[in-house]
């Protein structure tokens, strides 16, 4: 899973904004809403067929998969640097 | 001599095979025990992530490029095709008739599971290298 994501945007001004997102934070926050929205995935899964379920997890690992990506654009009026660690 | 190398020796002397066939047949023999047992002849080097670098110069304006330097996970395009191929029809429809108005004629509904491994492992030997006189871009795999 991704554990921080990195934004830094310099501009041509001067000013810098950087930004580090714990998000290994947002996770642990996450799980006792996932325990809870649990049971009513399982019932809209009983209700609209197994591919809710395979829904979610398909966005799980595409959420799991963002370690490592790296975007940066160096523009003539800005910097853009974004990391998933 | 090992066993199979002998067995390929006498069906060349029973007159079984030709000294072509044998020779053909050593070969692969010799080939297969150098590949290391874990490997399947498939099997080449696993790259994890996508490379995309572009570099642009402004048409009308001069000065620096502008830079762009892109790294996407192999895990992410695997997520991603996974997620694609649970698009409801109507959707995947409508998002192949936008594909083809931009000129790109793919039918989204041709990516599924099954086809993944082939498809990530045609990738690993993707290069492609574009150079103009305003623009460079690099896609690879690292």
């Amino acid at each position: 899973m991704p554990l921080a994501l990195v934004i830094r945007i310099d501009r041509c001004d001067g000013t810098t904004l950087r930004l580090w997102l714990p998000l290994f934070l947002l996770w642990l926050l996450l799980l006792p809403l996932a325990a809870v929205l649990l049971p009513f995935l399982l019932l809209a899964a009983a209700i609209f067929g197994a591919e809710v379920l395979a829904t979610f997890a398909a966005i799980a690992a595409l959420l799991a998969a963002l370690r490592g990506t790296h975007v940066e654009v160096v523009g003539r009026h800005s910097d853009v640097f974004v990391h998933i660690y | 001599m090992n066993e199979n190398r002998r067995q390929v020796l006498q069906m060349l002397a029973d007159g079984k095979i030709t000294a072509e066939e044998a020779d053909r047949l050593i070969a692969a023999l010799e080939k297969e025990q150098s590949m290391p047992a874990s490997a399947s002849p498939g099997d080449g080097v696993r790259h994890k992530y996508l490379r995309v670098l572009i570099e642009a110069q402004d048409k009308f304006r001069a000065g620096s490029p502008t830079k762009v330097n892109i790294r996407v996970p192999m895990q992410l395009l695997r997520a991603g095709v996974r997620l694609s191929s649970l698009i409801p029809p109507e959707a995947r429809d409508r998002a192949n008739a936008a594909m083809r108005e931009k000129g790109v004629n793919f039918d989204l509904g041709q990516l599924k599971p099954e086809n993944l491994d082939a498809l990530l492992e045609q990738l690993n030997d993707l290069q492609v290298d574009m150079d103009d006189d305003r623009t460079k871009v690099r896609i690879f795999c690292e």
